[in-house]
């Protein structure tokens, strides 16, 4: 073989992969300055200023919306939003109520169970779990929003509660592979999807992460659905669907922030 | 937090290492740590010694390691800057996965190189077409490069 020729083909490959990294850390880093990981509360109506006059499908739906929604809290768009949210609003939801959290507890010591038996490193999943819990427990006595701002915009203790909340999601699917198979295209195995699809960070979630995490931690969330579809109203859509949700998440294509009812 | 978790996969790999790698911080500097594998039997690597770099990000766990070769490999997806193509050290990464994982996939790319998507595309052509001729260059490069 011609070594010179090979040698010079990988540095061009290199330098382009180099390039396209370096140009991702920048938008990443970009994102970051611009957008804490949960934003403070803020109007519901302020998403108005999101879209212009003409677009009526959004602000007629954001309009309808305000009537039973008030409030809202932003999420950073890096693809691990729906499980920040959803891990901000749990967390909000129990918060002061210590049989909540032992319940929480428990359940996060036997999922760290059945992840070893599907095959994974204890002392990795314990070290995302041992945060889950641990963050947890500062929240069981006390109603303290800022304490839980706080561990939510702090990456290092938010981004292990995401990972942990992704780990839930794999165990979920891979434990009940036979239900959920029917449901994932171009992947070979629920492993598979799982490592694909779940746990890496920044992959973005689908209903089935949604289905996976509220089943795995019997907890009800409704998803209202604000899209240009040609309805007057946003679309309510519960997880269980017969359940009663008091967490809500609103989704909008491509991203999840966290909606609070009236 | 990247650090407990460094500490706590140093601790892992002394304690269960790997068949056939060994890993460890080359100096002070937790982040940096050396690698070798030995090339596995049945492959044309058999009998060489392959040194690797590994520098951990500081969002370690949440940003995969960055591994190379150093030691000159005749593969179809490394390149001769050392380069890795592995799905779980770019999109593919999770935070649950650990170097002592990572070992063990790049040392299953050594026994089944991924031809379908190469880094060294002359390299992956004769694999396909000639794997005769993969199997002699390989041993030749491992040889001269990865023989003492």
């Amino acid at each position: 073989m011609n070594e010179q020729t090979t040698q010079e083909f990988d540095f061009k490959d290199e330098m382009i992969d180099e390039k396209i990294t370096a140009q991702q850390e920048a938008i990443e880093n970009e994102i970051a300055r611009e957008q804490k990981l949960i934003s403070d509360l803020i109007k519901l109506d302020s998403l108005l200023d999101e879209y212009s006059l003409e677009d009526t499908i959004y602000r007629s739906k954001i309009i309808e919306l305000s009537a039973n929604f008030s409030l809202v809290r932003k999420t950073r768009g890096d693809g691990n939003c729906f499980f920040r949210a959803f891990g901000f609003r749990y967390f909000e939801a129990i918060m002061g109520k210590p049989d909540e959290v032992k319940r929480l507890k428990d359940l996060a010591n036997k999922i760290c169970t059945d992840l070893n038996q599907l095959g994974y490193n204890s002392f990795t999943v314990d070290d995302f779990k041992d945060v889950f819990v641990e963050e947890l427990e500062r929240l069981a006595d006390k109603s303290d929003v800022k304490l839980l701002e706080e561990i939510f915009n702090n990456p290092g203790s938010s981004d292990y509660i995401v990972v942990f909340l992704r780990l839930i999601v794999s165990a979920y699917l891979q434990k009940n592979a036979d239900f959920f198979l029917a449901f994932i295209e171009t992947y070979q195995s629920m492993k598979e999807f799982c490592s694909h699809e779940v746990e890496p960070m920044y992959k973005e979630s689908d209903h089935i992460h949604i289905i996976a995490l509220t089943n795995a931690l019997n907890v009800s969330v409704g998803i209202i659905y604000l899209d240009r579809t040609d309805q007057t109203e946003a679309t309510p859509h519960n997880f269980p669907e017969d359940s009663n949700p008091n967490i809500f998440i609103l989704y909008r294509p491509g991203h999840y922030d966290i909606i609070y009812k009236n | 937090m990247a650090l407990k978790r460094i500490n706590k996969e140093l601790q892992d790999l002394e304690r269960d290492p790997p068949a056939n790698c060994s890993a460890g911080p080359v100096s002070d500097d937790l982040f940096q740590w050396q690698a070798t594998i030995m090339g596995p039997p049945d492959s044309p690597y058999q009998g060489g010694v392959f040194f690797l770099t590994i520098h951990f990000p500081t969002d370690y766990p949440f940003k995969p390691p960055k591994i190379a070769f150093t030691t000159r490999i005749y593969h179809p997806n490394i390149n001769s800057n050392g380069s890795i193509c592995l799905d779980i050290l770019r999109s593919q990464w999770s935070p649950a996965l650990t170097i002592s994982k990572v070992l063990l996939s790049i040392c299953s790319l050594l026994c089944d190189p991924n031809p379908d998507d190469p880094l060294v595309p002359e390299i992956a052509r004769i694999y396909k077409t000639d794997k005769n001729l993969y199997n002699k260059n390989a041993k030749e490069w491992t040889s001269k490069y990865a023989m003492a």
